[in-house]
């Protein structure tokens, strides 16, 4: 309602007076001349008239009245705008084909902006988020290894007072379990400082943020999803109590979808951090920090103001030395990681979109041969150039903004397909939505287009010379076509889509590569489980606490879970999910025996039992792996990777040498390390290499100990079954619960497939080789109906010449070649500007997407478009011989 | 009977607004005032005399209020507003300007010049 009240407002200051109004007060000037003129003695009948020819006809008032307060270009515009839609109802295939190349343009472009929108210009829905930084250390040998650092949460209050700082937030996240119903459910809670509302600044969908009256105090707040799975979003879910952990908590919120505080690992519950307390015996709880700069603060000033402060604070810690503060905006990594990818997909978005312009022009072109009648006509009859250059520019628009309509419409649904495809490369937080800012960008796509295309066929047609082409009815059999403007955008959209395709056949090429790429693993039908033990709960951790404990309950669990029907092998890992692209823990640096100490020897440690190289399929290639009571005792023995073996052993007598890893115990609370972990280790077996550092990078050296030397308070089980093993997870669940029945599986639970599609090289490619596939194929539709309709517009044209040609005894052959030469020429001069500017991108793009140039893709390519182009061509041009002469000569 | 006197392009407004800041008049009312106060001798060209006047409310020079005629008829009566009072003064002044200046120059004799 507001809308039309705003349009009626707007409507009213550019014309303040109706129809009605104009049309009444001229009535009663007229009336009132006409009594004058009856009054001075002319008859009623002639003073009527004579009022009217004096002072006008009532009717037309209105438009003296517009053109009076200069509307009457709007009124034209109007006129042009009617005339171009009905054009359009007049030709519906000719507006179906050109709306339609434009809305794919204008679509794919609109979902391009909105995502680049949504996740790069204004991922997070926080107050001042462009002032938020995330604080960490860089070290001065590897400035380019992150470290996050804690404060506690009096070092933040403290933090919070230095001058360059307007509010700081700390946050810890922690696994809870809900045990009110059912079978227990582990899900994330976040802890927050109790600022946490006005640090963030995002109004909660229904109740309130964590308060600073709400320290120590039971209470939660949801995030959406969490909200929507768990209550049903059911909005009365206010007041209600939530039990985790055997505590109540009070519900007083619920946050708006936008808010998936963060990152990955997004809090289902976000709770007061002063609950943090509760944590048995555990040691002062400590909060990773966000910074909330002042405003005008830059990043420098406040990294200089700030590193002396925390650095006070780190006194303790013992690596103060040889490292620096660094803010980091918190949309950097973003930017970073897929701000590449997006301009990649942009740049493909455009091309498509060029190539839907060029389409449209064609077609105008091609369908202004035969307007050129129409429009002689006018300008014989007084039409400005101007004004007809207007109303075809007009009319371009009418189809742009129709295209426009139809592509935002489908954008909506186009934008969500890169987000679903490769869902760990963009932030949690954003949420795609047709905005302001993404309607205007599509209006001025729209204009843009219209008058891209539309400009060079208004100019071109609006040159006409009426005393040449009014008489020209007869004209067809001399219609030898004079310059074509076309065949140059032919040209241009077949060297575009080439180039659109070889890139797609460059991502696909090199996706099949790594898809094919040997893993050193079986990742079919495996599937990780993760396990969180209970350590909130002070009689059951002590149950577990000890390690000896702890391998015996694990051990327990993993037979139980491997009797179960259909279960083939159970294997136990920390950490050690393949392809690990993403570690947890830095390699680890070791000794070997009969060298000396040096730093460089670098390894990654994979901690398992015996069982994961069965149950992943790794190979051994010498020795042996360990049995059950090595695994139980954990110490002094190790299996090493072939990649080991080579870089740091003479592999021909890898066994029976000794290792030692100095710095393998973790410092933490829930750890329990064996006194021995960092003793000499033998030897006992070489396996093959296994992918353990992404899917596409060289395996890395590896160190394998069973689990059993460092066990910290969560562990993963690794499943082979027969066939789909999440199927499987009903009886899993089963088999854990006859163990301990309020032992929690992680909702987590995938294949370890899954695994390798979260990879971020994996998961790039694949969205570049789909969405790239798409493009082109968009591209290479558009191309041919370009070429098709060209061609049929031109022969239908001609038809007349042909029936000459052909009575005059033209081969049938020659017929044809002259109906498509122009659009075959132009193509193949397309192909051959979009082989020599692929031969140069190529490089370049395939260096951007990270994958190799491929010549046979592009070579594919080629040929596939030449085929489609060379038919494109020939099946309208059939038309042209089809036709008997004599009934093409009737034609006319 | 005096020769009727055509009218120079652009004055017509300036004729509306001294007919109207004599007070509120509807539209046949301004014209008849207009011939009443020229004695008869203006012959206004009808056809453009209401663009003249969506011209100048439009501008905001006059403002248009309906009302009762004379006759009890329903009419638009027209009124000047402060900034048609402005700009009838300026266009005033400039007139007089202009027909003392083109007046001085015709009235002069050969001998002068």
């Amino acid at each position: 309602m507001s809308l039309f009240a705003a349009i009626r407002k707007l409507w009213h200051s550019i014309a303040p007076r109706t129809h009605g109004d104009v049309e009444e007060e001229f009535r009663s000037t007229l009336d009132a001349y006409q009594d004058d003129l009856i009054r001075h003695g002319l008859p009623e009948e002639e003073a009527r008239r004579k009022a009217r020819i004096d002072l006008g006809q009532p009717a037309a008032q209105y438009d003296t009245y517009r053109d009076a307060i200069g509307l009457r270009l709007f009124d034209e515009l109007g006129g042009d705008l009617r005339h171009g839609l009905r054009a359009l109802r007049r030709n519906p295939g000719f507006a179906v084909v050109a709306v339609f190349s434009l809305a794919l343009g204008i679509g794919a472009t609109t979902a391009m902006f909105s995502l680049i929108y949504a996740i790069l210009l204004h991922p997070f829905p926080y107050v001042g988020a462009d002032r938020i930084m995330n604080p960490h250390a860089i070290s001065e040998q590897h400035p380019d290894v992150f470290q996050w650092f804690t404060l506690s949460k009096a070092q933040c209050d403290d933090l919070r007072l230095a001058a360059p700082v307007d509010s700081v937030l700390g946050f810890t996240s922690g696994h809870l379990e809900i045990t009110n119903d059912g079978l227990p459910e582990d899900i994330s809670g976040v802890y927050l400082t109790e600022n946490a509302d006005t640090f963030f600044g995002v109004r909660p969908l229904f109740g309130r943020m964590i308060e600073p009256f709400d320290a120590d105090h039971p209470v939660v707040v949801l995030n959406y999803r969490f909200w929507q799975r768990r209550f049903a979003g059911d909005p009365h879910v206010i007041g209600r109590t939530l039990e985790m952990d055997h505590d109540s908590y009070t519900i007083v919120g619920v946050m708006p979808r936008s808010f998936a505080f963060f990152d990955k690992s997004v809090g289902d519950v976000y709770l007061p951090a002063s609950l943090m307390r509760a944590v048995a015996n555990g040691p002062a709880p400590s909060f990773l920090p966000w910074i909330k700069l002042r405003p005008h603060v830059t990043v420098a000033a406040a990294n200089a103001a700030l590193e002396p402060i925390v650095f006070e604070m780190a006194t303790h810690h013992s690596r103060v030395s040889g490292w620096h503060l660094g803010l980091q905006p918190i949309i950097v990594p973003y930017q970073q990681k897929t701000g590449r990818t997006l301009r990649l997909l942009l740049a493909g978005v455009v091309l498509l979109l060029i190539i839907g312009c060029a389409n449209c022009s064609i077609l105008l072109l091609a369908r202004g041969r035969t307007r050129q009648h129409e429009l002689a006509i006018r300008s014989a009859i007084g039409a400005s150039r101007w004004r007809i250059v207007r109303q075809l520019l007009v009319e371009a628009l009418v189809i742009s903004c129709t295209g426009a309509v139809v592509g935002v419409a489908a954008s909506y649904w186009l934008a969500r397909f890169p987000l679903s495809l490769s869902p760990d490369s963009f932030p949690a937080e954003s949420v795609i939505r047709i905005n302001a800012s993404v309607l205007a960008f599509s209006v001025g796509l729209a204009l843009l287009c219209g008058i891209l295309f539309g400009l060079a066929p208004a100019l071109r047609l609006s040159r006409n010379d009426p005393a040449r082409s009014l008489p020209g009815r007869q004209a067809g059999v001399v219609a030898a076509p004079r310059k074509h403007r076309w065949s140059v955008l032919i040209a241009a959209q077949v060297a575009l889509t080439l180039l659109l395709m070889a890139t797609a056949g460059t991502a696909i090429h090199s996706f099949l590569e790594l898809m094919q790429m040997p893993l050193g693993y079986d990742p079919a039908n495996v599937m990780e489980l993760a396990m969180g033990l209970h350590f909130h709960d002070t009689a059951q951790w002590r149950r577990i606490q000890s390690r000896e404990a702890r391998t015996a309950y694990i051990e327990q669990i993993r037979e139980k879970i491997a009797s179960a029907p259909g279960i083939l092998t159970v294997a136990v890992g920390t950490d050690a999910t393949p392809p690990y692209s993403d570690p947890v823990d830095t390699d680890s640096s070791f000794n070997i025996d009969g060298t000396r100490d040096h730093e460089q020897s670098q390894a990654r440690v994979m901690l398992v039992d015996q069982q994961y190289f069965a149950a992943l399929h790794i190979p051994l290639l010498q020795g042996r792996i360990w049995n059950t009571d090595e695994n139980t005792r954990g110490d002094f023995i190790a299996v090493v990777n072939r990649a080991f073996a080579t870089r740091y052993l003479s592999s021909s007598n890898a066994l029976g040498r000794q290792l030692r890893i100095a710095g393998l115990p973790l410092q933490d609370h829930f750890t329990a390390s064996s006194a021995q972990s960092t003793a000499w280790r033998q030897i006992i077996g070489v396996v093959g290499d296994a992918r353990n550092d992404g899917v596409d990078r060289p395996v890395v050296p590896a160190i394998y100990l069973p689990y059993t030397t460092v066990m910290r308070q969560y562990v993963q089980f690794f499943v082979r079954t027969q066939g789909d093993p999440l199927t499987y997870l009903h009886s899993i669940r089963a088999a854990v619960a006859s163990v301990a029945s309020d032992q929690q599986i992680s909702n987590g639970a995938f294949t370890l497939n899954e695994a390798i599609e979260r990879d971020a090289q994996y998961s790039r490619q694949r969205l570049f080789s789909i969405l790239f596939g798409v493009f082109s194929a968009m591209a290479l539709g558009l191309a041919l109906v370009g070429i098709f309709s060209l061609v049929a517009y031109s022969v239908a044209q001609r038809t007349t010449e042909f029936g000459v040609r052909l009575a005059l005894g033209a081969p049938r052959t020659h017929v044809l070649w002259i109906a498509v030469r122009i659009a075959l020429v132009s193509a193949a001069a397309g192909m051959v500007i979009g082989l020599a500017l692929d031969s140069f991108l190529g490089v370049v793009l395939a260096h951007w997407m990270q994958s190799a140039f491929a010549a046979g893709s592009l070579l594919a390519a080629a040929t596939l478009l030449a085929l489609g182009a060379f038919l494109a061509c020939l099946l309208p041009a059939r038309h042209a011989i089809a036709v008997p002469p004599a009934e093409s000569l009737r034609y006319e | 009977l005096t020769k009727p006197v055509e009218l120079p392009q652009g004055t017509l407004e300036m004729l509306i607004l001294k007919a109207v800041s004599l007070g509120p008049l509807h539209g046949y009312g301004i014209l008849l005032r207009i011939q009443q106060i020229s004695g008869e001798r203006l012959e206004i060209l009808q056809g453009s005399f209401y663009t003249a006047i969506y011209r100048l409310e439009r501008q905001g020079w006059i403002k248009g209020k309906w009302g009762e005629s004379e006759n009890n008829r329903r009419a638009r009566f027209y009124s000047l507003t402060a900034a048609g009072r402005r700009q009838l003064k300026a266009e005033s002044a400039k007139w007089t300007d202009m027909a003392a200046v083109v007046a001085g120059i015709l009235d002069k004799k050969a001998g002068e010049i």
